[in-house]
């Protein structure tokens, strides 16, 4: 309980299932992390598209760039570990949390489009590095997928410096 | 049956003795003239320098480079780097893919500051000094 409760917590989400209440198993790890890469992939494909701005724009392309790249690597072992990405509550949870944020960045524009979007940016990028910590690495059994875990943390470490550097730009 | 050839036996024969003396005596050779070779090397011409791309830096972070010498960076992240360098002297390597490499000599002294145009936390600095002293005859 504690563990699944940490990780929606950490990603910002209340509801916490009642049957959550065991250690994700690697199959569900693997789902959490396509799943995580994946909204932030749609997130920056949108903004991409539609901020004026070239900052905002750079920073768009290089979170899809950078999530599908560890999204490949994620597949690749999943698919070289013949694990298969298990959906769970966790992963459920994150895609309505990233089909909602891309609801409202479809209905915002401007300023506004840009400043929501790193917000948001700055807040995922800060829960998911927590959910790494406290949930995934320490709970993944296979040492290629716990390394794959350590390699990418740092990758979430840089955007969340980008992305606050871009958002002292709005406050 | 007593005549079946036994290859182990026939390895083991006398006439195997001089043949494998003079390989011995190649490897030797082969051997003194790579380290002479390779005790020359480091002052007598141009190096290459490598920058590892890890884990979201470059390492090492800040590199002596001296002129003439070759600055190879390797991206053995899971995301694209670059080298980027708007400076007096610029360089870029242009999108490095996890596990490729680039390289440069870079033309004067100087230090050279550069940073991924993709990740502008990551920053490095060459810096670009005096060349290698050749080997005194």
């Amino acid at each position: 309980m504690k563990i699944q409760t940490s990780i929606l917590l950490a990603l910002g989400l209340a509801a916490v299932p009642a049957y959550a209440q065991k250690q994700p198993t690697d199959a569900q790890i693997a789902a959490i992390v396509v799943v995580a890469n994946q909204v932030d992939i749609d997130a920056g494909t949108l903004v991409a598209a539609k901020s004026a701005d070239p900052e905002v724009q750079k920073f768009a392309h290089t979170m899809v760039t950078d999530h599908t790249a560890v999204n490949q690597s994620a597949t690749d072992l999943v698919t070289k570990l013949q694990v298969t990405p298990e959906a769970n509550e966790t992963s459920r949870a994150l895609k309505d949390g990233g089909d909602k944020n891309l609801e409202n960045l479809r209905t915002l524009s401007g300023t506004a489009l840009d400043k929501a979007y790193v917000d948001h940016e700055v807040a995922y990028h800060e829960q998911v590095i927590q959910a790494l910590d406290d949930v995934l690495i320490p709970n993944a059994q296979n040492a290629e997928l716990k390394a794959l875990l350590v390699k990418v943390r740092p990758i979430f470490v840089e955007h969340l410096n980008h992305a606050k550097h871009l958002q002292s730009r709005f406050n | 049956m007593p005549n079946t050839s036994n290859p182990a036996s026939t390895r083991e024969s006398g006439k195997a003795g001089p043949i494998t003396a003079v390989g011995f005596a190649v490897l030797l050779a082969a051997t003194a003239l790579a380290a002479l070779i390779g005790r020359a090397d480091p002052v007598a011409g141009p190096r290459v320098h490598v920058v590892v791309i890890e884990n979201m830096r470059y390492s090492p972070s800040i590199l002596d480079v001296p002129l003439g010498d070759r600055v190879v960076f390797k991206n053995h992240d899971l995301v694209p780097h670059t080298a980027t360098s708007k400076g007096a002297e610029p360089f870029d390597s242009g999108p490095l893919l996890s596990g490729q490499e680039w390289g440069f000599t870079p033309a004067r002294p100087g230090t050279l500051r550069y940073n991924c145009s993709f990740h502008p936390t990551m920053e490095g600095s060459l810096v670009v000094g005096e060349p290698h002293k050749l080997a005194a005859p």
